[in-house]
């Protein structure tokens, strides 16, 4: 297998652990109620939508240990892609360090599409529109703070 | 792609400018400062730093064939370097589509090159972090998919109302034929983005494209329409992961070639992980285009390729083909490495061979006897009996690149060549059909020319090539060596 090509496979399989939104998550679901020590709330806007149909998948990682090593989202949420740009927001966070993978649900089968080779075949993207290296991105390049209050993060979808 | 275009170096203006100031042969690669200067050859793999906008050639010698008029689209990597960051091998530099246009009243040259997200991410940064197929990159690189690693270096056809700039990992990239501006990435179908598509297409006559895309131990075989629409494609499994730059087909068949250099490592860049396995023999793998699961192998003794010939099967089922083999991959996997830091690398000779798969199962090799890379032969007889086959050749062995073009006959035994001489670097020709008398062939192709440190367009008859060129048109600039191409005949050109 080339590497490349073996690599880029690896990414989906990645990326593809955030459909496990599929079970949890109706829509809204992701606006959880506030509790007293839960002080922030993040809208998270997707933009460059190159199709708009299906929906985006995202997961919502507090830790470097569980986005890299395929660990538990503590939040995950389903945005219907109803136009070029879309976003959720989600409330009732701790404030802290944070990194979202994501990707474009197009056919809307809640699974990351991949080829016959095993590569992404739908739109993907990470918190801080990070990059992976012949790999996805790590939670080095695209963790990011949350405060307490209102906090906004974009991620260009592609 | 999110990021802009980051052409920095905009068109000095002017020609002389171009000439002096958009080529640069890195006078420090392979020589320390006080050490020899760079070979003269350099040249061939030198850097070109922006698109050539498009320029009159000046004829040199000779007389355009009144039936020769269309345009020779060819690719071919054109940048190496970037600020002391260097791509590892030859085969990884960006690709530079180039068009020669003959037409009725001038003969003119423009060259783009195809704008992949490699050539703007290393733009942008200043320097070369993609890996390729023997580069392994650095830091910087992002890569989401194996298409950001494009180089889209390799060849270039025309699909319908595209030019398909091709590498062999990725997609083919569309481009304008008239402006060569880059289209994007042509995706047959959702489904299969980024699936590999190798440079070597093969035609048939009517114009029907059939390929393949390698991974490994497995393969996409792509069919398309003339017009590069989808028609099909479908994953066979291959019997060894060999790698594979080329196959071939006739008018019934594909006809895969598998030499043992095989991928049987995890590693970048690519080519350390194949592993040169000269006891497992060479195999030829056989599928009928009407159902792919119809399937021969044939052994054949030990040899490394990179490019096959046109293949033809007879009325008893032999199947034959030429090819270019040479006794081992030390070309790919290190001469060309060395090429780019100004090294040469000597190495086994490619010899240009024939290969017939017998009904009974046996497979036999025929060796010409002549060093010859680059096979190409009358598109219109694709898949059908021929008895020559133009090449490249001429290898000193003491430089690299081919200095002579040549025609071989199998039925004769004897071989048509101009020989150029050292002081030039013979790319690719390619046969082109003459518009009013459909006997006549010309071959049209490139060199560059070392002492004037200029790109030429010969035109060849191709009945008599050891009279030497019919025509010879001058650039006022040197392209580096290019790889493949094709003539578009009657096409107003870029």
């Amino acid at each position: 297998m080339n590497p490349i090509l073996a690599a880029t496979a690896a990414l989906a399989a990645f990326v593809a652990s955030t459909a496990c939104v599929r079970a949890e998550a109706a829509p809204v679901a992701a606006t959880a109620p506030a509790q007293a020590q839960l002080t922030a709330q993040l809208t998270i806007a997707f933009t460059g939508i190159a199709t708009p149909t299906g929906a985006i998948l995202l997961s919502v990682y507090d830790s470097e240990a569980t986005f890299d090593g395929g660990g538990k989202p503590v939040r995950t949420a389903m945005v219907p892609a109803t136009g070029t740009s879309v976003e959720t927001a989600l409330a009732g966070l701790p404030a802290g360090r944070y990194a979202i993978k994501a990707f474009h649900d197009i056919d809307g089968d809640m699974k990351m599409a991949v080829n016959p080779f095993g590569m992404p075949t739908e739109p993907f993207a990470f918190s801080n529109d990070a990059v992976g290296n012949r790999g996805p991105a790590k939670w080095a390049a695209a963790a990011f703070t949350v405060t307490a209050g209102a906090n906004r993060h974009s991620i260009a979808i592609r | 792609m999110t990021q802009p275009l980051d052409r920095r170096a905009i068109l000095v203006g002017g020609l002389a400018a171009a000439a002096a100031g958009l080529i640069s042969a890195p006078a420090t690669a392979g020589a320390a400062a006080s050490g020899p200067a760079p070979a003269d050859w350099m040249l061939g793999v030198a850097d070109v730093f922006d698109d050539i906008a498009r320029r009159q050639l000046r004829p040199i010698h000779g007389k355009v064939p009144a039936g020769l008029r269309g345009t020779l689209y060819r690719n071919g990597p054109a940048r190496f370097r970037r600020a002391g960051t260097a791509n590892g091998h030859w085969f990884d530099g960006d690709g530079l589509v180039r068009a020669w246009h003959i037409g009725d009243s001038e003969t003119r040259l423009a060259a783009r090159f195809v704008d992949t997200p490699k050539r703007r991410l290393e733009s942008r940064l200043g320097k070369m972090v993609m890996p390729g197929f023997g580069t392994p990159g650095g830091e910087g690189a992002a890569i989401a998919s194996n298409d950001d690693t494009n180089a889209a270096n390799t060849s270039v056809i025309k699909a319908g109302n595209d030019l398909l700039a091709l590498w062999e990992a990725g997609s083919p990239v569309a481009m304008d034929p008239d402006t060569l501006a880059t289209r994007g990435f042509r995706t047959f179908k959702p489904d299969l983005a980024h699936m590999p598509f190798l440079a070597h297409p093969r035609i048939e006559p009517d114009g029907r494209i059939w390929n393949l895309g390698l991974n490994g131990g497995s393969a996409v075989v792509w069919r398309l329409s003339a017009s590069g629409d989808f028609e099909a494609a479908q994953i066979v499994p291959l019997p060894r992961a060999s790698y594979l730059h080329d196959f071939t087909a006739t008018a019934r068949h594909l006809v895969i070639v598998l030499q043992p250099w095989i991928q049987d490592k995890f590693t970048l860049p690519f080519v350390d992980s194949l592993s040169w396995r000269p006891d497992l023999g060479t195999q030829v793998l056989v599928i009928g285009k009407a159902d792919l699961t119809k399937r021969r192998i044939y052994e054949l003794p030990t040899f490394s390729f990179f490019h096959l010939g046109d293949a033809w099967e007879e009325r008893d089922g032999t199947i034959r083909f030429d090819g270019c083999f040479e006794s081992d991959p030390a070309f790919g996997q290190r001469a060309a490495r060395e090429l780019i830091a100004g090294r040469f690398e000597a190495g086994p000779m490619p010899i240009l061979n024939m290969v017939a798969l017998h009904p009974d199962g046996k497979a036999s090799l025929t060796s010409s006897g002549i060093a010859a890379e680059f096979p190409r032969s009358d598109p219109r007889l694709a898949g059908l009996p021929r008895t020559q086959t133009v090449h490249v050749g001429g290898y000193s062995g003491t430089r690299p690149f081919a200095q002579s073009v040549g025609r071989w006959d199998w039925k004769t035994g004897k071989e048509d060549a101009f020989h150029f001489g050292a002081n030039h670097l013979v790319e690719e020709f390619v046969p082109a059909a003459d518009r009013h008398d459909s006997r006549r062939t010309w071959l049209i192709g490139s060199t560059v020319n070392l002492i004037a440190r200029a790109t030429e367009l010969h035109v060849f008859d191709a009945s008599h090539i050891a009279q030497g060129p019919v025509c010879t048109w001058r650039a006022d600039v040197a392209l580096p060596v290019s790889f493949h191409g094709t003539f578009i005949a009657g096409w107003r050109g870029s």
